[in-house]
């Protein structure tokens, strides 16, 4: 009896000690607000692509923290000299979940899926794919594209397995997905939950990967939408992790003994366009003024905490193309300002607000209804008055405002935009794209011509990156906007349940940060 | 009765049409379309024609509406442009937990308004009638974003006793549940308790009293049937909130459901997926119109002799 009492005790023990470990091994995150609602996980035809996509499927090129190019399924990869192909080489013994082998065939036959979807422009400059050798893939191209890597290296250059894409047809990726990547699709429940389980045969990870599965087994990504019950799921120990912790709660999170906050560079940029066709900003000494009224170390400051960078370019500064020339760089100059306020012959007013020909320089400064800017909007509001410019506050719903710059009504603005590549530029500064995205209005001759050296000119990086750098610096000559800020993405964590990476080598919190991931014991 | 019943089915039908052609319309008139929500940095203007002219939206509005409408005719509600599954899908995954949580939270406050509505129209005048009353107007004027998150803070931050968020597991409804529920309480018993005092002043009660029946009995089986038929009829006229009502209880709670789609897709401009919500959102508070006509009618002997 004693016997069999000891045996059910250490049967309890053991299998509690299991239990436990089984536990151990699950994280619960919440994904970033931009991801809620998507609807599949499609990657070849969808505009919208969660984290999930990263871990379920790997792409041929990755990036590391510096955005520089690392290799993926992709081991090496060559361009020929005038840029007309590309071919790689791939990493042997990649398996699809399902089994099925990644070869070079596999690539082919995966490029031939986008013809026809949104996704299609990605490889646009590509002829075709050809099969050199069975880990071997050239790509034949139509023109030179430097900006291929790049492509090749977005979420929705994710690779599925072709025969299984082709088999679910329009429900591919809402009930089953399959990949090479770290993790497998267990579940997904379209605006609540995906749940990811371990692949264990995972040994080709991006760059700096230490070539073994991850270490948790089982990951469960919710979806949260409004970010004070994301924190609270947070605090309450209902979630291990938040991948994007809203600056107004950072204080919050550290302030709670068992929680931490994680930094890594951000991918955004505040801003504020002026509207070159409105008055006042169709002289560009006034756009000169307001852009060098901006204070931006001090809306970092007193705004957000220190927390990010103070913006002096169009581009988030880890991109080479960032790198201008001192000259070019918007940063605060109130001598300037008001010199060149002054030049456009406004004179400053006794109430503070500068006239000329008895009008005020008065503007309305548009913003979006988020506490985020408004609050940034109010601050940017007093800095232009600080340098005799009035600006009225017009708020619109953050849904709206996009379709409100296409009536072209709007003087200048406080936006952000999302983006890791200097394509940005042409995006919204191109002439071909007026009103919105282009919220600046500018039609400059030596600009677009500038462009289109930057996106269509150049044989390789080095010479896109050089165009690019022209184009930044012209562009930033004619003061169509002011810099503001480059947030940070803040991740917030259970400091007591989880080991983050000593140091990630990617951009973002995708698939290396969750390969490192680990539980305590 | 039945020719009343055919008569008001078939009046729905203009009722239908006539609402598809204004919802139609308004989506249409609103600036943007769902091709901008396609669109990402590197697509070209080209890009964007192709795009438009794959959705069908560069033909004229009307032969637009004849296509939409076509086709809900036979019962293809469509694919979303945007989310790129079949509206009829989406629609299929958000319905469930709109009716779950709406019906939970019309019965709660079903129950609770009309059981205080009782107690303040028994007690009229008192410190209770006027306590319970003030009590229930003022709960129902909070916004149900800021009860959400008190209850949060209340029952699951600081007690423990249910998750922040979610939708798994019936402890996950409770605290959406209460706050949907207590916003509709005051309405349920403000009606009832003035049709339970005007029904207090009838002959036929006052006969009851005279012939010595106990007050309760009074209350209960006589006064409040009777003050039960214009709670139906409100009750009936909500189901169209039930269905479309709950949305900042959706996104402070992290539920789907069909506010929330309709919500999101009126953001992305997702023509199919908001032209379908609205029309089943419209048909039901159509149906719910009906219905309460009918239960009037089966429950007022003096309305069904009216339509003899």
């Amino acid at each position: 009896m004693k016997y069999n009492l000891s045996t059910l005790l250490a049967t309890t023990a053991i299998g509690s000690c299991l239990a436990l470990s089984a536990f151990a091994q699950e994280v619960t995150v919440v994904m970033a607000p931009n991801e809620v609602g998507a609807t599949s996980y499609n990657p070849v035809a969808s505009s919208m692509q969660p984290v999930g996509t990263y871990l379920i499927y790997d792409r041929l090129i990755a990036k590391d923290e510096n955005l520089a190019y690392v290799p993926q399924l992709a081991e090496s990869w060559v361009e020929a000299d005038d840029g007309m192909a590309w071919t790689f080489t791939l990493k042997p013994g990649v398996t699809f979940h399902n089994g099925t082998p990644f070869a070079a065939q596999t690539v082919v036959d995966w490029l031939a899926l986008y013809p026809g979807t949104e996704n299609a422009y990605l490889f646009d400059a590509v002829e075709r794919a050809e099969v050199v050798s069975e880990l071997e893939v050239r790509f034949v191209m139509k023109r030179p594209d430097p900006n291929l890597l790049y492509n090749l290296s977005t979420v929705f250059a994710s690779i599925p397995d072709p025969a299984a894409y082709a088999e679910a047809g329009e429900d591919y990726g809402v009930f089953d997905a399959v990949g090479t990547g770290p993790f497998r699709l267990e579940s997904f429940e379209i605006g609540q939950q995906t749940v990811l389980v371990r692949n264990d045969d995972y040994a080709w990870g991006p760059g700096a990967a230490t070539g073994k599965p991850a270490k948790i087994e089982r990951l469960t990504l919710r979806e949260i939408a409004e970010s004070s019950t994301a924190f609270l799921e947070l605090k309450t120990g209902g979630v291990d992790m938040l991948l994007n912790v809203p600056t107004d709660f950072v204080g919050e999170v550290e302030g709670a003994s068992d929680l931490s906050v994680l930094q890594l560079a951000g991918q955004d940029l505040v801003y504020m366009p002026m509207n070159v066709t409105q008055a006042p900003f169709d002289d560009i000494k006034v756009r000169e003024g307001v852009a060098f009224a901006i204070n931006q170390q001090e809306i970092l400051d007193a705004v957000f905490g220190g927390m990010g960078k103070a913006a002096d370019g169009f581009l988030i500064s880890s991109l080479p193309e960032s790198k201008i020339a001192d000259e070019f760089r918007i940063s605060y100059n109130p001598e300037r300002a008001n010199k060149a306020l002054e030049d456009a012959g406004w004179v400053m007013g006794t109430d503070g607000v500068r006239t000329k020909d008895g009008a005020r320089l008065s503007v309305k400064l548009w913003t979006q209804s988020d506490s985020f800017f408004r609050r940034l909007s109010e601050v940017v509001q007093a800095q232009m008055k600080a340098v005799g410019v009035e600006a009225e506050l017009v708020t619109f719903d953050s849904a709206a405002i996009r379709d409100q710059y296409k009536t072209g009504a709007h003087q200048v603005a406080v936006r952000s935009y999302l983006w890791d590549n200097a394509d940005i530029l042409e995006w919204f500064f191109s002439a071909t794209r007026p009103f919105y995205p282009n919220v600046s209005m500018l039609d400059d001759p030596k600009a677009e011509t500038l462009k289109d050296a930057a996106m269509t000119g150049a044989k390789n990086s080095a010479e896109r990156e050089a165009a690019f750098v022209a184009y930044h610096e012209y562009i930033n000559s004619q003061f169509p906007y002011a810099p503001i800020y480059e947030p940070v993405q803040i991740i917030g964590y259970n400091a007591e349940r989880l080991v983050m990476p000593e140091v990630l080598h990617a951009p973002r919190f995708n698939t290396l940060g969750f390969l490192e991931l680990d539980v305590k014991e | 009765m039945l020719g009343y019943v055919i008569r008001r089915i078939l009046m729905l039908v203009p009722v239908f049409f006539a609402v598809s052609v204004v919802i139609f319309s308004m989506i249409h008139m609103l600036p943007g379309d769902p091709i901008e929500n396609l669109l990402r940095v590197g697509s070209s203007p080209a890009q964007r024609e192709a795009l438009t002219a794959k959705y069908g939206l560069d033909r004229p509005l009307v032969e637009q509406y004849l296509l939409w409408m076509g086709n809900v005719l036979t019962g293809d509600l469509g694919t979303a442009i945007v989310q790129r599954r079949p509206v009829a899908q989406l629609v299929a995954q958000a319905l469930p937990y709109s009716l779950t949580l709406g019906g939970l939270a019309l019965c709660f406050s079903t129950v609770l308004g009309v059981v205080v509505g009782t107690i303040a129209a028994s007690w009229r005048g008192s410190w209770l009638d006027q306590g319970l009353m003030g009590g229930v107007l003022f709960g129902s004027m909070l916004p149900n974003f800021w009860i959400g998150l008190l209850m949060i803070l209340v029952f699951s931050v600081s007690l423990g006793w249910t998750p922040v968020s979610g939708a798994r597991g019936w402890e996950s409804l409770v605290l959406p549940v209460l706050t949907i529920g207590l916003g509709g309480t005051a309405l349920v018993a403000r009606v009832t308790r003035i049709a339970m005092i005007d029904t207090q002043g009838k002959d036929f009660v006052l006969l009851l009293h005279a012939k010595g029946v106990h007050p309760l009995t009074i209350q209960v089986r006589h006064v409040l049937r009777h003050a039960l038929i214009p709670v139906v009829t409100i009750l009936a006229l909500r189901i169209g909130w039930i269905l479309g009502g709950a949305v900042t209880v959706e996104v402070v709670f992290a539920r789907p459901g069909l506010g929330s789609l309709l919500i999101k897709s009126l953001n992305q401009h997702d023509y199919p997926v908001v032209q379908a919500s609205l029309l089943i959102l419209a048909m039901a508070v159509m149906l719910g119109t009906l219905m309460g006509d009918l239960l009037q009618a089966a429950m007022d002997p003096r309305f069904r002799d009216s339509l003899t």
